[in-house]
């Protein structure tokens, strides 16, 4: 058995950020180990030594000043191993017998950001803080927000090589005890897989990664989060993912936030109606483009035919290759921005609204009404909560539009049907995706 | 379990593939042409067709005038659009215009026709061409209303609709063509000396063949027996004319050993526009009640005797009469019925003036 | 849980959608003159069926019908369900068959009758796959997006309405008691509510509550009758193969942006259609699963549905679907009369017990 020094330097020794320092405690020699990059060494050295002045006065033995200052532990090399890749300083005592160590918690490198304003999500006349990198912090975001003794919280260590902290949150008397016992059962069967991205812990769920719209709900707000507590729902954070992932992600969450909340009833309903006619009209527009001017011109007023069958005098491919190609262009340009730099990405715009606004339809490639309506499109797409979920309705327009230039507007009608099937057929253990509840309470 | 996951995708992918293909119903819009008037006449055993095609060219629309001739409408219809760059649709079409002769002869298989084709709209509007019918259309073609949409202003009630022009459309004469107790009237138009067309009166249809005519005036006793509005119209007596604001009818039927009685009270709200010498509000009143009294009666004789209902009247007796006699509603009792017609005029105001 | 209103909606959509098409014409050709006392009939005959139905579900809380039967005995199961499962299977051939003929006739009349065959049941295979409560729960969907722009055309289908045509109104000879279209016209009547039966062990609800849906009922049943006739009269109406399509497209609306809107009444119904579909492909397919279990569902499903198609293919005009019609209005009213009074039957004979 080697010793827990050999062992250390046989790992670590190789990184030239692992340090190895000895010292001397009250006349014993101790040896400091840690990694330079997470621990701010001498703050943490300062920190020690005014501890054990202040402790030395008080005349206790050497083994009572180690249980002061952090965590003994004995011949766990395992323990050590992992304590210092966490970013913890271990100090080894240097006993012949025992194989003593203490695990401190030191003064970390400031590695994570302050609590800044969401990124993703926009909030008018809200709270701005949200969530960040570490777990911790999140945490006690959530337990500031909520400030109840019902909040309760599970913590796991999940993967093998590369660990990360899972945390369970939920509200003691509201969270369905069903649902809880589901997720800590796959959560505590699949400990050993490594959780890196959403789709991870989705296979840990148990969910298909072939769906087309998300499980989880994702949001970087806290009093969102808090409200999803109180209505019932479990929340998981893991660490180095700045999002609260709500379980289970309803239908309704699309159309309606927390924030709403904070306006009068009156327009916190029109925001929502909103949002839902948003909806509809991003299914809708494009199809019933194709579908009234490629198949059933009739249902259109003859003013109206007349001057659609004006605007695509001169286009050289049918209706639903021009919305497919100038849709495609489109969800090319919203990838790029997302891409660029901060300083390039204004560029991209400009070019972009050139090429859509006026060159394309100045060449005759396509018609002109066809960029209102999809202009009209996007900024539909835009009104809905959560990004995921605008890009879960970006997929299901394509569905429809290419239903629409063979049936029509029969084609629509059954494209809708397809798209509430396939909502409706979906169940997070057991809660189904379109659960309505009038009882504003629960789930 | 795997093959049969493999098997699912590649049974969709087959099946997405086989809808490239799959462009049946699917025909452009500027690759349509869509007709918005349509004429028809009868050239010895042939139709002879126009169509008054709206056609956008360069930012603004044009008239087009195509036609063509064939044993039925739809073969007419099919041989243009062979002659024809782009595929003709008669899905827009607001108005059918019939030619005199043909509406004589009887248009019954026509708008039967019509009623049966899902193309044409059930509620396109009828007319009927008194004069010769290409001269009708070549006056179209020169028009330079935008759109083409000039005929359809005509009919339209926010447009250029006035109340002695009948409004029927193809599934009123449909019911006419099968209702016991119902005929229509439909509007007859003439190549207009400087307007585009010119009003004449409308054309009795009894059981799709046009059997009299009535002039503008009586289209307008026609158009407030059928609770039409009748707002707008000028009325002139030898004493003034007067503004028709607004129009009530009141019926009342007795059907009596086997013969039909009918009072009918016309009440009209009228406001004075120009008086002629020293008229009074007595004397226009009872001059414009003599007026309407005699036209009216004029025109019902005329209708009694050729025995065409186009007021409805027989629907009074719906109740009256059982179902099986209502079958001979014109022959028999339309033709015997007693009609008492009053009106009653009120004069609302006199405008600026002060009249007595 | 209590879902009465997901099954009063599923219930109201399943028969608005078998209502508007054909019925009309079932009834304005078996009498001449007073209509209304065929549709009342059947209404009458709806009602007690229902009840009966329901009252002697009640006697087997949370048990469906193919249990009920099988508790009783394997003959009496057979006895029952077989000519119910070909009920269903004819219903569904029928049902696809006519619509897309339909679908073909109004709108689109180039597409291949194949093709819309497919997309009737492509959607509907795809939907009862998923399992009744995702059915139930697109049909409340469907309702919210669909039934505001059913509700509010049909109000507007009362323009062209002349209330002269409504007399005579007394058939004083009950004529339409010896014309076969009084019987077919009993499918939009007798043709929805079997599903209640099969749904009790995975959804509750109230009997009431169904009841007050089927009143509700009551002004489609008779409007869509009247409407064609009020605006055409006997006479003309009886001309048409569709009146009730036909009326709505007298219809003025100016202030739409769109021309024809009997276009978006009839598809909205067609949705409904494809729900009506689904949920007798389900019904089917659960008696198909006791009868054969070593077969998993999917496979039942996939495998019926493609037979159906085959089967659809085979009737090749309007006069066969009419004929087909007619042969399964006997065994309707073997099913609508046998099934709900045999249960009444069982289930108060359980209670004594």
């Amino acid at each position: 058995m080697k010793s827990l020094l050999r062992e250390m330097k046989d790992t670590f020794g190789k990184n030239d950020d692992f340090f190895i320092l000895k010292e001397h405690f009250v006349n014993a020699p101790v040896v400091f180990l840690g990694f330079k990059s997470l621990i701010d060494l001498p703050k943490t050295l300062i920190s020690i030594q005014k501890n054990m002045d202040s402790i030395f006065q008080s005349d206790k033995t050497f083994d009572q000043l180690m249980h002061w200052i952090g965590e003994v532990k004995v011949n766990d090399t395992k323990e050590a191993l992992s304590a210092i890749v966490e970013g913890k300083l271990v100090i080894l005592l240097q006993d012949d017998k025992d194989q003593k160590y203490v695990i401190v918690e030191p003064i970390s490198q400031v590695l994570n950001r302050s609590i800044e304003s969401p990124t993703n999500e926009n909030v008018l006349q809200g709270p701005l803080s949200s969530f960040i990198e570490d777990i911790n912090t999140n945490i006690g975001i959530i337990r500031k927000q909520t400030n109840s003794e019902r909040l309760q919280i599970r913590s796991y260590s999940v993967g093998t090589d590369r660990k990360k902290t899972l945390s369970v949150l939920y509200f003691e008397n509201n969270a369905n005890i069903d649902l809880l016992q589901k997720i800590v059962k796959h959560i505590e069967s699949n400990l050993e897989k490594e959780i890196n991205n959403v789709q991870d812990l989705s296979k840990m769920m148990g969910f298909s990664p072939w769906l087309a719209v998300n499980k989880f709900n994702m949001t970087e707000l806290p009093q969102e989060a808090s409200k999803f507590l109180v209505m019932g729902r479990i929340i998981m954070f893991v660490d180095r993912i700045p999002f609260a992932l709500v379980l289970p992600g309803l239908f309704w969450d699309m159309f309606a936030i927390e924030n709403d909340r904070n306006f009068p009833v009156p327009l916190m309903l029109v925001f929502r109606s909103l949002r839902i006619i948003g909806y509809l009209m991003t299914l809708i527009l494009p199809g019933l483009y194709v579908a009234l001017v490629a198949v059933n011109p009739e249902v259109l007023r003859i003013e109206l035919a007349l001057s659609v069958a004006q605007s695509r005098d001169g286009v050289p491919y049918p209706a639903l290759v021009e919305m497919i190609l100038m849709l495609v262009i489109l969800e090319l340009i919203m990838e790029a921005s997302v891409r660029l730099p901060k300083s390039i990405g204004p560029t991209l715009t400009m070019v972009g609204g050139i090429i859509i606004g006026q060159a394309v339809v100045e060449a005759k490639l396509v018609s002109n009404l066809l960029i209102i309506v999809l202009a009209a499109t996007t900024i539909a797409n835009s009104t809905l909560v959560g990004f995921q979920n605008t890009l879960s309705t970006r997929l299901f327009k394509y569905i429809i539009a290419i239903l629409a230039s063979i049936y029509g507007i029969l084609g629509i009608m059954g494209g809708l049907v397809l798209t509430c099937t396939y909502l409706a057929g979906l169940t997070t253990f057991g809660v189904p995706y379109l659960y309505f509840n009038m009882k504003k309470e629960e789930i | 379990m795997r093959t049969f996951k493999k098997l699912r995708v590649i049974i969709l992918i087959s099946f997405l593939a086989s809808t490239l293909c799959a462009c049946w119903d699917n025909k452009d819009i500027n690759h349509r042409v869509l007709p918005v008037v349509l004429g028809i006449s009868l050239l010895k055993d042939e139709y002879k067709l126009f169509l008054q095609i709206p056609q956008p060219s360069q930012g603004t629309i044009k008239t087009k005038v195509v036609m063509g001739t064939g044993k039925t409408i739809s073969q007419a219809v099919d041989k243009i659009s062979t002659n024809m760059e782009s595929s003709v649709d008669l899905l827009h079409l607001k108005v059918i215009v019939f030619e005199k002769k043909l509406a004589q002869k009887g248009m019954k298989d026509l708008i039967s026709g019509f009623m049966r084709s899902r193309d044409v709209s059930p509620k396109a509007m009828v007319a009927i061409c008194d004069d010769d019918i290409n001269l009708f259309f070549s006056k179209m073609k020169q028009s330079s209303e935008p759109q083409g949409t000039a005929l359809l202003e005509y009919f339209e009630k926010n447009a250029g609709w006035n109340p002695q022009i009948a409004l029927t459309s193809v599934w009123e004469t449909y019911r006419s063509i099968h209702s016991y107790t119902q005929d229509v009237a439909i509007p007859m138009l003439k190549i207009g000396k400087s307007t585009l067309v010119e009003q004449v009166g409308s054309a009795v249809i009894k059981q799709g063949k046009m059997v009299e005519q009535i002039n503008s005036d009586e289209t307008l006793l026609f158009n407030a027996f059928n609770d039409e509005s009748t707002n707008g119209k000028i009325e002139v007596t030898h004493d003034g004319s007067v503004l028709i604001l607004g129009n009530k009818m009141k019926h009342k039927s007795k059907f009596i050993n086997e013969k039909a009685y009918l009072k009918s009270k016309l009440k009209l709200k009228v406001s004075i526009l120009e008086t002629t010498g020293n008229a009074t509000l007595e004397s226009i009143k009872s001059d414009m009640e003599k007026l309407l009294t005699s036209r009216f009666n004029k025109m019902f004789t005329k209708l009694q005797n050729s025995e065409a209902d186009i007021l409805g009247l027989g629907q009074f007796y719906r109740k009256k009469i059982p179902r099986k006699e209502l079958k001979n509603w014109r022959s028999e009792y339309y033709s015997k019925l007693s009609m008492d017609f009053q009106v009653q005029v009120d004069i609302q105001n006199g405008g600026n003036l002060i009249t007595r | 849980m209590d879902r009465s209103f997901q099954v009063v909606i599923m219930y109201i959509l399943t028969h608005l959608s078998l209502i508007f098409f054909l019925y009309p014409r079932n009834i304005i050709a078996s009498t001449d003159e007073g209509h209304w006392i065929p549709i009342i009939i059947g209404l009458l005959f709806h009602f007690v069926t229902i009840t009966t139905y329901l009252k002697g579900l009640s006697y087997f809380p949370k048990k469906d019908l193919i249990n009920i039967y099988l508790g009783i005995g394997k003959g009496v199961a057979i006895f029952f369900l077989i000519p119910t499962t070909l009920y269903f299977l004819m219903i569904i051939i029928l049902t696809i068959r006519a619509y897309s003929e339909i679908i073909s006739i109004v709108f689109l009349s180039k597409t291949p009758l194949w093709a819309i065959m497919a997309f009737l049941l492509f959607m509907s295979t795809y939907l009862a796959s998923k399992g009744v409560e995702a059915i139930f729960r697109t049909g409340v969907l469907i309702a919210f997006l669909f039934l505001p722009l059913i509700i509010l055309i049909f109000c507007s289908s009362v323009q062209n309405v002349d209330w002269h045509y409504l007399f005579p109104i007394v058939d004083k000879e009950f004529t339409f008691f010896t014309n076969s279209s009084f019987y077919v016209s009993f499918f939009a009547v007798g043709g929805g509510f079997l599903f209640l039966g099969f749904i009790p062990p995975f959804l509750s609800y109230q009997r009431k509550k169904i009841l007050i849906g089927a009143l509700f009922l009551i002004p489609c049943f008779v409007l869509s009758v009247y409407i064609p006739i009020l605006t055409f009269g006997q006479a003309t109406a009886s001309t048409l193969l569709f009146p009730f399509v036909v009326a709505l497209d007298t219809v003025e609306m100016d202030w739409l942006i769109f021309d024809r809107v009997t276009m978006f009444f009839l598809m909205s119904l067609i949705t409904f259609i494809m729900l009506y579909i689904s949920l007798v492909l389900w019904k089917t397919i659960r008696i198909a699963n006791v009868c054969f279990p070593s077969f998993k569902p999917t496979f039942l499903t996939i495998t019926l549905s493609a037979s159906i198609f085959i089967l659809c293919l085979l009737i090749p005009n309007w006069n066969d679907i009419e004929r087909v019609f007619l042969w399964n209005t006997y065994l309707r009213f073997y099913v609508m009369v046998a099934i709900p009074i045999s249960v009444f039957y069982f289930g108060k004979r359980l209670r004594k017990e």
